[in-house]
């Protein structure tokens, strides 16, 4: 059996781009450029080799505007057979519940044995979508992984999961949602003749919500929460001095009381 | 596969893409000279696969500087490039450790339509949107991809071997537009490494004003988009070492910088971090910056070997463009290399482009491309000041030590306010430079040698 | 659509999280935060207790401040699993119907929450830092957005329960009072083993320091490249508590459950010593509570040192034993613990 690998990946904000404003010392977001969530390029690698290692299609799913197809191409570029952006007017203000229902019935749609996520977004940082698609197709889960050892024969997926204090390896039946611990996958540089590929002559197939058949249960509407109010948090005031020598350090440190 | 998804997904992909032989050129670098090449190949109907290892192009350039723009506008519209400010203002300051005397040069033509053809850029912005023409015009931009190496048939270049797994790329024709550290081109022989005497390190900063509005125009004395390049000499500037400082103003910051000779730069056990730092101190360009933040550091080599060391430009299946070519008319009066380096990227994508339509890309039909360059300015202009670094050498220490002190010297002596009457000022003043340039004789030769200059 | 008549729920839950008799400390820490709550909407305090074996649990919830603990024991709940838990947890939401419900953000937190969340179509905030509820019982779940720098309010007011989990470590856990009373009620457990989707295969649990409670900490970062010496020194001199960023954690040289930031705890020491730390914004939201900031890092354009009080530009390896000598040397360090 060939297993259908799906991996969510996700356009964000890069944060690396994003300057501390020195004059109010916030962040300025807005003139970032946009990037893979960095934790998802963990997810592609962890599909890719489950891939490496059985029968398997790795297909990359995105659900934004079209403008976020560059992470499709490069989830190509680094080695999945195809991609999908799911788009539509439809889906704004889609808080989590939404958002993992529509990627929850692109996976069942593309006949996903895994579906592969990332630890969380940096920019809503909920972590939330991959339990979320798992609940809504009622698959097993597998969230904090660490390693994955596909058993094909016993149709299982086997992992190991990172739980405070310690880990656990844990076996679980397909179809199956995982989410990978960001960091623990170090992705594979793309091939120079697919990178070509993936960003000049590759397209993504598009799917909309009322293809999904889902039309009348994502956006704002249907979204249980909603911000009720932004404040902006001072910035934690510190001396920020920088000291010549060590002795310098003693005095502050013997000042602290406890 | 469900209903909905029948046939869309799985056939999207193919499995393994292979470009070699795709693509009739590869530019190695998108700088100004590789997009040029790019541009040029593009529009005369090539497939172009143009490499920069930088995630965007000009991510990584290092750069005073002024753009000249003479070949550039031929070759785009500039209208919505993004150009920081005219030169309105070109300065020349000679430092001594604590005088200044300078000439400043602001003809009302420079303010005028196309302004001289001379522009503040910041490369990081520009470079990006030069290589968007070239795609525009249909050539194939990959960026986070280094270079390696050449891929040869005996002595042809049939392609390039980059840093990525399944790297390699066939084309008949590659264009070597990598800049001053042209590993590539040195790694294949194609190019002998640039001796230490004939290369420049350059330190340079990006400083932004973050108190009140205005600052640059106030300054600098501006309006509107006019804007200044100050060049400075003698050891105020860069010490004793053989080079210059700068300092240009674009729109929202200013960059200031200082380039030197590298073998200078070695013996000084001085890193160009704290030349750099020495020269913004310097009490005539303090004031400028006064209260200034550096949002931006980079350091980077410049050729300066002249026409002498230009290499041989033409190979089989491949031709060496700007910097890497050693492009760059760097003299002290003139910091020259963006007008070089798209003129001989533009005249490399047109032999190129015109020996692919007679099916050669052997030496002998890319050689048009280095006699166009001799025909132009590039070479002409370099040939002309050849002589120059050899004849500063020798006279190092008169020029930029006792010269810049005895015009201050002179310019003290000459205006100074006491009970005498001027007549002996004037004396004074003639006799400090006479004195330090070794009497009327040696001021004679001076003069003569380095007439070429400015005549 | 799901249209739940809000005023058919009531009473704030909070989870309590044990892994063979171990309660996570964050659920105390919520048990003394709901207690708040349940106060201002006049509602009871209720302790969620899934397990097996877990009677003693149960009965230091009451002890920690519920008025209640509702009980679901059996051994397909040990060691955990998120298919089983979500479906009992979801199970007795639908029965018991809560307007509140608060879980430890821990990982086990995160990886069951939605499998709650998703069926009842609960509001399920992320990750909250400040909890609090209107005079409409209307929860008001506050959690950092944009890296930190603005705290978004986050509300649910057509769906229930409002659930949201919550970072270990923010709050304050109140010393249990034995003499409270509180009733213990059995729920129906709503599991078969049959139904289970998934199979823990092995577990091994150790380290499970409780860096939230420690007056001073030294963390280390990836900047000490796996060489713990020296900052193992000078955490001897200074009596104080080993920390990480996620960087140190992810090579595997500190266990998570030492790991400070955004994944790991909020810590509030008195003495923080970053040692090797390059400042990330998910590093500093963890430790911004701390009270004086110490910064050892051999770049000096480390962002940590904005962020610190006090740093020094050098190489740890000679700093920390440096520093740690020079504090040995005077007067002893009063250690109150
Ligand atoms: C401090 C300083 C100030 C200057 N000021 C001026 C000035 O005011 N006016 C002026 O006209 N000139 C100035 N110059 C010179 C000018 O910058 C250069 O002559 C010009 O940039 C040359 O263009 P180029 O395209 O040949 O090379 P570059 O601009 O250096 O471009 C080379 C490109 O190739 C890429 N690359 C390199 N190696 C590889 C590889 N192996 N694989 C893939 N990509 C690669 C690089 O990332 C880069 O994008 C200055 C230079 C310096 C250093
Ligand atoms: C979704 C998400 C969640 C995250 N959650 C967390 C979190 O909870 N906690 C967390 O910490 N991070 C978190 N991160 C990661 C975070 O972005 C940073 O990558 C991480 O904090 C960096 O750790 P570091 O400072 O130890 O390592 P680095 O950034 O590599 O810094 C190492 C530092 O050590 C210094 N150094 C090197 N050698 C020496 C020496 N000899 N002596 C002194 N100093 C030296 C270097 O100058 C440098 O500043 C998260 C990231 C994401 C995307
Ligand atoms: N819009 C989306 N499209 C595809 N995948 C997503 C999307 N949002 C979240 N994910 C996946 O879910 C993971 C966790 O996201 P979050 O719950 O938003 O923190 C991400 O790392 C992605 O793998």
């Amino acid at each position: 059996m060939t297993w259908t690998i799906v991996v969510g990946v996700k356009q964000v904000p890069d944060d690396d781009e994003i300057g501390i404003d020195p004059d109010t010392g916030r962040l300025d977001r807005a003139s970032a450029p946009a990037v893979m969530n960095p934790p998802d390029r963990d997810a592609l690698e962890a599909a890719l080799s489950i891939a490496d290692e059985v029968d398997a299609r790795v297909v990359a799913m995105t659900m934004g505007p079209p403008m976020a197809t560059p992470v499709l191409e490069e989830a190509v570029a680094m080695g999945c057979d195809d991609a999908v952006l799911i788009t539509d007017r439809a889906f704004a203000g889609s808080d989590t519940w939404p958002t993992s229902l529509t990627l929850a019935r692109a996976a069942e749609a593309l006949d996903a044995d895994v579906v592969v996520c990332g630890e969380e977004t940096t920019d809503s940082s909920t972590g939330q979508v991959p339990p979320g698609i798992a609940a809504h197709n009622g698959w097993a889960q597998l969230t904090y992984v660490e390693e994955l050892e596909p058993d094909p024969e016993g149709g299982r997926l086997i992992a190991t999961r990172d739980v405070e204090g310690g880990h656990e390896r844990v076996a679980a039946e397909l179809p199956v949602v995982v989410a990978v611990a960001y960091g623990e996958f170090e992705a594979r540089p793309a091939g120079l003749h697919r990178k070509i590929y993936a960003e000049n002559d590759f397209e993504p197939a598009q799917l909309t919500a009322e293809e999904l058949g889902i039309a009348d249960e994502v956006g704002l509407a249907v979204s249980p929460t909603a911000v009720g109010g932004m404040e902006t948090v001072e910035p934690v005031e510190r001396r920020g001095e920088v000291v010549d020598d060590v002795d310098g350090l003693v005095e502050p440190i013997r000042g602290v009381e406890t | 596969m469900s209903a909905i998804l029948d046939g869309r997904v799985g056939d999207a992909a193919i499995e393994e893409p292979n470009y070699d032989g795709e693509f009739d050129a590869v530019v190695v670098g998108a700088g100004l000279a590789g997009s040029a090449a790019a541009l040029t190949m593009a529009d005369r109907g090539l497939e172009v696969l143009l490499i920069e290892r930088g995630s965007s192009p000009g991510a990584k350039n290092v750069f005073g500087g002024v753009l000249y723009t003479p070949t550039i506008r031929e070759l785009v519209d500039l209208e919505d490039a993004p150009l920081e400010r005219y030169v309105a203002e070109k300065r020349f300051s000679m430092l001594s450790h604590d005088d200044e005397t300078a000439l400043s040069i602001s003809p009302g033509e420079w303010r005028r339509e196309p302004h001289n053809d001379s522009y503040t850029v910041l490369r990081g912005e520009f470079d990006e949107w030069f290589a968007e023409q070239a795609v525009d015009a249909g050539a194939t931009l990959v960026t986070e991809t280094t270079v390696t190496g050449l891929l040869r048939e005996g002595r042809e270049v049939v392609g390039v071997e980059t840093d990525r797994p399944d790297g390699g790329v066939e084309a008949p024709y590659v264009v070597l537009a990598e800049g001053a550290n042209s590993l590539v081109g040195e790694g294949a022989n194609l190019k002998a490494t640039e001796s230490r005497e004939n290369v420049a390190v350059a330190a340079k900063e990006v400083l932004e004003f973050p108190n009140g509005e205005n600052v640059i125009e106030d300054r600098f004395r501006l309006f509107g988009d006019a804007g200044v390049s100050y060049h400075y000499f003698g050891e105020g500037a860069v010490g004793e070492a053989f080079g210059g400082g700068f300092i240009y103003t674009n729109g929202d910051t200013v960059s200031v910088g200082v380039a030197y000779r590298l073998e200078d730069a070695a013996a000084n056990d001085q890193s160009p971090e704290e030349t750099l730092n020495l020269f913004k101190s310097h009490p005539r360009v303090a004031p400028l910056l006064r209260d200034a933040r550096t949002v931006e550091y980079s350091a980077k080599t410049i050729p300066e070997g002249g026409a002498e060391s230009v290499p041989d430009l033409a190979h089989d299946g491949a031709v060496i463009v700007g910097d890497a070519a050693g492009l760059v008319l760097n003299n002290g009066v003139h910091l020259e290399g963006t007008n070089m380096a798209v003129e001989s990227g533009y005249h490399a994508g047109r032999v190129i482009a015109d020996a692919n339509a007679r099916g050669r890309t052997d030496a002998d039909a890319l050689e048009a491309y280095g006699r166009a360059l001799e025909e132009s300015f590039v070479v002409k202009n370099l040939e002309r000041y050849a002589w120059l670094q050899e004849t500063v050498e020798e006279d190092r220490e008169l020029l930029f030590e006792t010269m810049p002190t005895a015009f201050a010297d002179a310019g003290a002596e000459y205006f100074r306010m006491d009970r005498e009457p001027k007549a002996e000022h004037a004396s004074r003043a003639k006799r400090a430079v006479v004195d330090a340039l070794g009497g009327w004789r040696g001021l004679a030769k001076l003069a003569l040698r380095y007439r070429k200059v400015v005549t | 659509m799901t249209d739940v008549d809000t005023s058919e729920y009531a009473d704030v839950w909070v989870f309590v999280e044990e892994h063979a008799g171990d309660v996570m400390p964050v659920s105390w820490e919520l048990l003394e935060e709901g207690r708040k709550l349940a106060e201002k909407t006049d509602e009871e305090l209720v302790a969620l207790v899934i397990g097996e074996g877990v009677d003693a649990v149960a009965e230091e919830a009451i002890a920690r401040g519920a008025d209640r603990a509702l009980v679901a024991d059996d051994p397909v709940f040990e060691p955990y699993r998120a298919d089983p838990y979500g479906a009992q947890f979801r199970a007795m939401v639908e029965e018991y119907k809560p307007s509140i419900a608060l879980i430890g953000g821990t990982h086990t937190g995160r990886d069951f929450a939605g499998r709650v969340a998703v069926p009842t179509h609960a509001g399920l905030t992320a990750d909250v830092t400040e909890i609090d509820v209107d005079d409409e019982g209307i929860l008001q779940a506050r959690r950092p957005a944009f890296g930190g720098d603005i705290l978004a309010t986050i509300i649910c007011e057509d769906h229930r329960p409002q659930m949201a989990t919550i970072r270990p470590g923010v709050f304050e856990a109140a010393e249990p009072d034995r003499d409270r009373e509180g009733e213990i009620e059995r729920a129906e457990v709503a599991v078969e083993e049959a139904e289970t989707v998934s199979e823990v295969l092995e577990r091994e649990v150790g380290d499970t320091a409780d860096i939230t409670e420690a007056e001073r900490i030294v963390a280390v970062g990836h900047g000490v490249e796996g060489e713990l010496g020296p900052a193992l020194e000078l955490a001897e001199a200074l009596d104080a508590e080993l920390a990480a960023s996620r960087a140190a954690v992810d090579e595997g040289w500190i266990d998570g459950s030492r790991q400070v930031g955004q994944t790991g705890k909020t810590v509030r020491p008195e003495l923080y010593v970053a040692v090797g730390i390059s400042g990330a914004i998910q590093h500093l939201e963890g430790m911004n509570n701390s009270g004086t900031v110490i910064a050892i890092n051999n770049d000096p354009n480390a962002p940590i040192f904005e962020h610190a009080d006090y740093g020094y530009v050098g190489d740890f390896a000679a700093v920390c034993p440096e520093l740690a000598e020079k504090l040995a040397d005077g007067k002893p360090m009063e250690v109150t613990r």
